[in-house]
């Protein structure tokens, strides 16, 4: 790809910015009036949790092919990581208390909870850019996936910003805040990684198994919330199992 | 050449009743709560994404195209299932209305994809014969969670031991029965392959989004759904890459 940086760290840069700017991208249907209809949120949650499931798969199979033990490891420490997210902040009380429609409810928690969630993205872009020795392929394919799911992510916390109070301009700026880390961590992890001895397969593991766990405790039940199943279940299953299949081919 | 033919459709047999296998651990479940069946449902759904990206991996070895063809042809038939079904107020056994409606889909589903795992091994055994063993096991041990995921939505909705065992073999019966044309025309079957394989994958997948996964949301809380259906999922993951 001609139009890239020479120096592959800048691409990193590149990517992993790109997704992180995206987040805004979810606030422009507001300035526009209310905001999306949910049916929109939810398409959007739906088509993001088919490519992070697809892009998870990948990242776990490519581990494996590394080394189990680290790799099962690294995937259950993923899988930890997120669910330590959820009931630190208490999300998970709060969700069984009020019901998921009032997300407005959780406030400061959803905010702190995307940031520590574009943390564990953030290096799974990382690990994917150093996955394939002299290959970007892979991390290119993971920051774009999560661009788009910035942008699902980015409605839904201008929705409960705007409810808050807060102006379109903010609450874009605010969206981009939450997700600086995955620059930060994307280049880091991209920088380190190799100079780390053999702990790529951990890393691969736990950005598969955070970004799964995720996938199933955020996207998926929120698309089911807020859009028809049979429209948010055939979107899905179309998109899980093109990129499953694209994915193996292409990469 | 008929001894091959007989050795192939036993072979396929023997898989078929390993299926049976996944309905044991339910030999030990009486009461069934709300939240045990949204657990039920997730563990189906894992084990069947799992199984499902094998199947796309596996068609892609044949063709990208008319895997890709195959798993829309699979969505479209299966949403096509449902809205058939929903109109009657379909019965299965004891069940009625929604319950009936999923074990008729999820039965459907998986004896059709079946019928995709049994091209798959008259395929390779037409391959070379020396193999035969080995194939025959790792199907046979494969099909046991298919048992499993079967079992897991008939039981909680109050089939009987010996009507888990019995639908979940019956849903590997093709396996013998497609595995002998396979095995005999060998190339005619090997350029339907990977549509077969794909159509399997994309029932399955979208069974899991359609009608596994709401319930078990219904049943129980996001993070104890997301910990059953990760954990089986990478069960199945590792599973079939050391078979």
């Amino acid at each position: 790809m001609p139009v890239l940086p020479t120096e592959p760290v800048l691409t990193v840069l590149l990517f992993s910015c790109f997704a992180a700017a995206c987040s805004a991208l979810g606030a422009v249907p507001f300035a526009f009036g209310g905001g999306p209809p949910r049916s929109v949120i939810g398409a959007a949650y739906a088509l993001a949790s088919g490519l992070m499931l697809g892009a998870g798969y990948l990242l776990m199979t490519t581990a494996l092919e590394r080394m189990t033990l680290p790799a099962v490891l690294g995937a259950g420490a993923g899988v930890a990581y997120t669910y330590w997210t959820r009931t630190y902040l208490g999300i998970e009380h709060k969700e069984a208390e009020i019901g998921v429609r009032e997300r407005a409810e959780l406030g400061y928690q959803t905010i702190l909870q995307n940031t520590l969630h574009s943390a564990a993205e953030g290096i799974a872009i990382g690990v994917a850019m150093v996955m394939v020795a002299g290959d970007l392929r892979p991390g290119i394919f993971l920051a774009l996936v999560l661009a788009v799911h910035n942008v699902g992510e980015g409605m839904t916390m201008t929705e409960l910003l705007r409810r808050r109070g807060l102006s379109v301009g903010e609450s874009a700026g605010l969206c981009v805040v939450t997700n600086v880390t995955q620059p930060l961590l994307a280049v880091a992890a991209f920088a380190l990684l190799p100079t780390l001895g053999n702990l790529l397969p951990i890393a691969l593991g736990f950005a598969a198994g955070s970004l799964v766990f995720l996938v199933l405790t955020e996207l998926v039940p929120e698309s089911y919330e807020r859009a028809s199943t049979t429209m948010v279940a055939t979107l899905m299953s179309v998109v899980t199992a093109t990129v499953v299949l694209l994915e193996h081919v292409l990469l | 050449m008929w001894l091959a033919v007989g050795q192939v459709f036993l072979f396929g047999l023997v898989t078929a009743l390993a299926t049976g296998l996944g309905a044991l651990p339910f030999a030990f479940m009486r009461e069934v709560s709300k939240r045990t069946l949204a657990l039920a449902h997730a563990v189906a759904s894992g084990l069947m994404l799992g199984a499902s990206f094998g199947l796309i991996v596996e068609g892609s070895h044949y063709g990208t195209v008319q895997t890709l063809t195959g798993g829309m042809i699979g969505v479209v038939f299966i949403l096509l299932g449902q809205q058939l079904l929903a109109g009657k107020g379909p019965a299965f056994g004891e069940l009625r209305g929604a319950g009936a409606r999923k074990v008729i889909l999820i039965l459907a589903v998986m004896t059709l994809h079946s019928f995709a795992e049994g091209v798959a091994v008259g395929v390779a055994f037409g391959g070379g014969e020396h193999l035969a063993v080995l194939i025959t096991f790792a199907i046979a041990v494969h099909n046991v969670p298919e048992g499993l995921a079967i079992s897991a939505v008939m039981r909680p909705k109050g089939a009987s031991l010996a009507a888990c065992a019995g639908w979940s073999i019956f849903s590997s019966l093709p396996q013998p029965l497609m595995a002998v044309p396979a095995f005999l025309f060998v190339d005619s079957f090997r350029a339907l392959l990977p549509y077969g394989l794909g159509f399997a994958a994309g029932a399955m997948v979208l069974m899991v989004f359609l009608e596994l996964l709401p319930e078990a949301y219904d049943g129980a809380s996001r993070s104890t759904i997301g910990l059953w259906v990760s954990l089986t999922l990478g069960a199945m993951i590792l599973f079939q890459r050391y078979l």
